[in-house]
């Protein structure tokens, strides 16, 4: 009988699917790069769009299995049920774009090209209305164990999100809680709402026949 | 839909429960009562004020949209002390 834990089991099958976690990753960011080259090349100067990818690391990796159970909890006398490949994240690429123009070119060029994948867009509540995010997960010619996930999400929230982060999620677990609360939660509600707004804003001046006598 | 998120949160906290943001749980170590995340959000306000006052006795009482195995009940025991 396998006497190790759970996660020391699923930290072995971290190690096995690593290389094909690496395939992936390059394979969907090279992918997405050159799909979303045309747009990229005919930016205006004040349009971005950044592509970036990521492996997500053994320990996230287990942990978030862990946390989707309900309870938050591995039960112990079923060790088999669990395995890192039901985790559609472990080789994932964020498209961040600005403003809302490329950003609806970008989603309808990766909707198109990986029509076949699976959509799961985030959703944040926020108090004025619900921001929905593309995502979307599936396999490549890479491997056909390790689900790459991509995700296209306009640049001022994902640049807010690399914060929010890299303060509250990364450092300790103890900083979890503050997501948590009730009043941040209103705080970062209020982030979003201010972030949409300037974008919205931006767009309207940007069609203004009078920018330039403003 | 957040003011539905938010009352439910303010129905948890006047009740006295904490959230652990690990295991994504409510709990009241005085009424020994759990609810998990997915229960809270599936549920009804109405459904949650009445779980809240049902009548408990020593042992903990779970509330999840699946009947948690007994290992895992008892993991959740140990780490709610």
């Amino acid at each position: 009988m396998d006497s190790r834990t759970i996660e020391d089991r699923l930290r072995e099958e971290y190690f096995d699917l690593l290389p094909e976690i690496r395939r992936v990753t390059e394979r969907l960011e090279a992918e997405v790069k050159y799909l979303l080259l045309p747009i990229r090349s005919k930016l205006h100067r004040y349009e971005q769009v950044v592509v970036s990818a990521r492996i997500k690391d053994c320990d996230s990796a287990v942990d978030s299995l862990r946390r989707r159970q309900e309870g938050g909890t591995f039960d112990t006398e079923r060790p088999t049920l669990y395995t890192l490949r039901d985790l559609a994240d472990l080789a994932g690429v964020r498209v961040l774009a600005f403003p809302s123009r490329p950003l609806t070119e970008v989603i309808e060029e990766i909707r198109k090209r990986f029509e076949s994948w699976k959509p799961d867009p985030l959703t944040i509540l926020t108090e004025g209305e619900s921001l929905v995010f593309p995502k979307y997960n599936g396999y490549c010619e890479a491997s056909n164990r390790v689900r790459g996930e991509i995700q296209i999400v306009p640049m001022l929230v994902g640049l807010f999100w690399e914060v929010e982060h890299s303060a509250i999620y990364k450092p300790s677990p103890q900083l979890k809680g503050i997501a948590a609360d009730l009043e941040m939660k209103r705080c970062a509600s209020q982030v979003y709402t201010a972030l949409t707004a300037f974008e919205h804003q931006f767009e309207t001046l940007l069609e203004d026949p009078n920018l330039e006598s403003r | 839909m957040v003011q539905a998120v938010d009352s439910k949160w303010q129905i948890l906290r006047e009740a006295g429960y904490a959230y652990n943001f690990d295991r994504e749980i409510y709990f009241n170590r005085q009424t020994k009562k759990v609810f998990s995340v997915e229960f809270v959000d599936d549920h009804s306000e109405s459904v949650l004020q009445k779980s809240i006052e049902e009548p408990n006795g020593t042992e903990w009482r779970f509330y999840f949209n699946s009947s948690p195995p007994a290992a895992v009940q008892r993991e959740l025991e140990n780490v709610l002390g």
